[in-house]
């Protein structure tokens, strides 16, 4: 691409092409949930909405710190494992030191050491790449199988059915009619949001991503700034996976498997860019909204689950094309 | 007589009514080794991929041999029996030599039906032509296993396995030392035995004397003359490669605070970039650094930045010895770099203008972009930033706009130190003007300035003093005001007066 085609293209363009550019995802999740309220039965009444609303906060969470890991450059291939591991933590507190002080203060360290271990998680991918030069992409890897494993071996492979009855309340609870996860949803995504368009940090997360050097010859603390975003996402896995303990009501070994590819699914649809440098948390809001609209729908119409899976990957597909196309017109 | 090698008949090229080369008529005779000399924008870089095929003449026309050739690709210069060694390496690291020689063309066998490769013969037809040209080298050697000299001799080698009348030879020696310098110039001695013409390109004006047989000198598209080697000298060639130049304006003379340095380096070494060196830098100055490619300039400026590490030595930046400098406690110092590839790494290319300019001086507390609005708006007004909205890609920019933007990014951080390593590279002369008028003008306020550009013009035009670098030592310092630009490149070609 040469200077004065990007120079003139905006203006050739038109701002009502350059509109479309810029609300394209928007205008088909609307368009989506148009077709879907008229041809799906049931999707258009408040307890569906509510439902979906909460299945989509159990990955949306992790997604919006996944949405900066990735445009820092980097992946987290481990966060299915890791909320898995962080719920088997908690119950693993609840369970043992409930009787000695109570299930409110075990529960509360137990929350405590799941986001410990997530941000360690993080910090030792960050640091592996930084001091050996391993790619994410193998660390991130090497965690999947290892959290999964140490889950498992905190379980012994069985549920731990620990928690006390008021503990259900985080997971499959709601605050007036609205469930409890999708306030921490909300937050976390005003959260981020804050964080990516309004710290030096978030900043500093593009330029990392956009071209390491050129940040490091500005005095940026490239490593640092990746290490970060991986710590975050390790912190928000651990929180999704205590609200996922809680809402199964134990702490499970196998929970959340595969959780990591949808999350990187909805952060694309949103339009996050694998290469870096390039994304929005609004974005990945919109992806991660689409993705349970889609399931939920396709549910509802009894596509057959097989079918649903095709139908996701060539979704998945459909949008990084349609992203690149919509690059070219903005 | 035999017909010459190529011959060149009125030959020219323009670009966007740049006359880059005008009207050359030329003869190289077969069998030796001919000199090509020129500083930079002196058309020496056109006539070369004029030959090589990259670029068509506008008027004009070569004679290969005798016959007329027309080049349309370099497929053409490569059929008609010219094919040309690049500086830039371009062997695979991880194959062997004997694979990298004969990539893409790799000798084929059939075995039960199928047409496989014939790795005895790849490996048994490098040894042939290795142990002709460099008998030293194993053909089954990964040829990253090999110094860079020995790589380079391995891409003539690749280039002689074509059977080529002529050798196109674009700064062979640029990257290498001393003694691999001979290895090559053995080889290319041998070459000329076998009747190889070869067109050398080459900076370093000791080697003319050493593997030349003639010197063509261009100036400003025109050719100037051509001399044999035996009947010339250095200041001969210098001369005619600057001729008369007329000294640009210098602006008023500053006031430099001479009342202790602000940067002080001594006796600064990393093996193979640069040794001892040591120099001072006061406010107000604008120090610039001169040298061949490979001087050691760029490393030694990035070792004082941190973003390189260096071995021994002592940087000591506004009286405070700096350990272990790194690109961020630099900055917090008070020193800004700006690298020599903008492109690459002096700008994040997907960003916006905006975002480029606050690059440097955002922290990681908050900001939200009204309150960048300010350092964007001052960058831009006072370097005169071409550009319709801030919120543009950085990359829509012209090369002097986005050096520019390089250089605002910054000065946001107000610095009291900057390095800039050869910011006028591929930009237009006005822009080039305007970088200059910054740098006087960021002098004038106490900025310090080390500015360093391989256009020693530049450097007479701008600074206050020039340190000369040779093979990674400072081998003098002179007066811009009492020095002509031959005796600068001489002194920068042979390290010494």
């Amino acid at each position: 691409m040469t200077h004065a085609d990007a120079a003139v293209k905006p203006a050739a363009a038109g701002l009502g092409g350059r509109l479309i550019g810029l609300l394209a995802m928007e205008a088909i999740l609307l368009a989506l949930v148009v077709v879907l309220v008229f041809t799906a039965p049931g999707f258009a009444t408040l307890g569906n909405l509510l439902n979906v609303l909460r299945t989509v906060s159990m990955l949306g969470i992790i997604a919006f710190g996944m949405t900066a890991v990735i445009i820092a450059g980097e992946i987290d291939l481990s966060v299915g494992a890791g909320a898995a591991l962080a719920g088997c933590i908690v119950a693993w507190f609840a369970g043992a030191w409930s009787d000695t002080i109570g299930s409110g203060p075990a529960i509360l360290i137990g929350f405590v050491a799941a986001l410990l271990a997530g941000a360690a998680s993080g910090v030792v991918s960050g640091k592996v790449r930084q001091w050996f030069n391993v790619p994410t992409f193998i660390t991130t890897l090497a965690m999947f199988t290892a959290l999964r494993g140490a889950a498992n071996l905190i379980t012994g492979g069985f549920p731990l059915a620990t928690f006390p009855d008021w503990f259900f309340f985080f997971g499959a609870g709601a605050l007036f009619g609205i469930p409890f996860p999708v306030y921490v949803f909300a937050g976390i995504f005003l959260a981020m949001h804050f964080l990516m368009k309004y710290t030096g940090f978030g900043r500093a997360v593009y330029a990392v991503g956009g071209n390491a050097e050129a940040a490091r010859l500005s005095g940026i603390d490239v490593y640092g700034v990746k290490t970060m975003t991986l710590a975050i996402t390790g912190m928000l896995t651990a929180v999704t996976g205590t609200l996922l303990a809680s809402q199964i009501g134990s702490g499970v070994g196998t929970t959340a498997t595969g959780m990591e590819l949808d999350v990187i699914a909805a952060t694309i649809i949103g339009g996050t860019s694998l290469f870096g440098g390039k994304g929005r948390i609004w974005g990945t809001l919109l992806g991660v909204i689409f993705l349970g609209c889609i399931s939920n729908g396709m549910t509802l119409l009894n596509v057959s689950e097989y079918w649903q899976l095709v139908a996701r990957g060539a979704i998945i597909l459909g949008a990084v094309l349609l992203n690149q196309l919509l690059e070219r017109i903005r | 007589m035999p017909a010459p090698a190529i011959e060149l008949r009125g030959l020219g090229k323009v670009y966007d009514g740049t006359v880059a080369l005008a009207q050359v008529d030329h003869t190289f005779e077969a069998g030796r080794v001919h000199a090509l000399m020129g500083k930079n924008g002196s058309g020496k870089s056109t006539l070369v991929k004029i030959l090589a095929g990259a670029v068509s003449p506008t008027v004009g026309e070569v004679l290969v041999r005798g016959e007329r050739v027309r080049f349309d690709s370099p497929r053409d210069a490569f059929a008609a029996g010219i094919i040309t060694v690049h500086q830039e390496l371009s062997l695979v690291p991880s194959l062997t030599v004997g694979e990298n020689i004969y990539l893409g063309r790799l000798p084929r066998s059939r075995r039960l039906g199928a047409s496989i490769v014939d790795w005895d013969r790849v490996h048994r037809d490098a040894a042939a032509l290795l142990a002709d040209m460099a008998p030293h080298i194993d053909p089954r050697a990964p040829a990253g296993s090999l110094s860079i000299g020995q790589q380079q001799i391995v891409e003539i080698v690749k280039a002689m396995s074509f059977n080529p009348a002529i050798l196109l030879l674009d700064e062979p020696t640029s990257a290498l030392a001393t003694r691999e310098v001979e290895q090559l110039f053995e080889l290319i001695r041998r070459l000329r035995a076998r009747g190889i013409t070869m067109i050398y390109i080459t900076h370093r004006m000791n080697e003319l004397f050493a593997i030349a047989d003639s010197c063509t000198v261009l100036r400003d598209g025109r050719l100037i003359g051509t001399v044999a080697m035996a009947d010339t000298s250095t200041d001969a060639i210098v001369e005619m490669m600057f001729g008369d130049i007329a000294r640009a304006e210098r602006p008023a003379r500053r006031r430099i605070e001479r009342t202790g340095p602000i940067l002080a380096v001594s006796g600064l070494t990393r093996q193979g970039a640069f040794s001892d060196v040591s120099f001072d830098l006061h406010r107000g100055e604008i120090l610039g650094i001169a040298g061949l490619l490979g001087a050691g300039r760029t490393e030694l400026l990035r070792a004082v930045f941190g973003a390189d590490p260096f071995e021994s030595g002592t940087i000591h930046f506004g009286g405070r010895a700096m350990d272990r400098p790194a690109p961020r406690t630099m900055k917090r110092a008070g020193l800004g770099y700006t690298p020599e590839n903008r492109k690459e790494v002096g700008l994040v290319q997907i960003l916006s203008i905006h975002d480029n300019l606050c690059m440097a001086s955002n922290g990681m507390g908050l900001t939200t972009r009204a309150r960048e609005a300010p350092r964007v708006a001052r960058q831009i007004r006072d370097l005169a930033i071409k550009l319709a909205n801030p919120m543009q890609p950085v990359s829509s920019l012209s090369g002097g706009n986005q050096q520019k933007v390089v250089i605002g990014n910054w000065l946001n951080t107000a610095p009291k130190v900057m390095f800039l390593d050869e910011p006028t590279r591929g930009i237009d002369v006005q822009a080039k003007q305007q970088i200059f008028e910054i740098m006087w003008r960021q002098a004038e306020a106490g900025l310090a300035v080390v500015f360093v550009s391989s256009e020693l013009e530049e450097l007479l035009e701008v600074t206050d003093r020039i340190l000369v670098m040779h093979h990674g030592r400072l081998v003098g310092e002179v007066n811009p005001a009492a020095t002509r630009l031959s005796e600068l490149y001489s002194l920068c070609m042979e390290g010494a007066r």
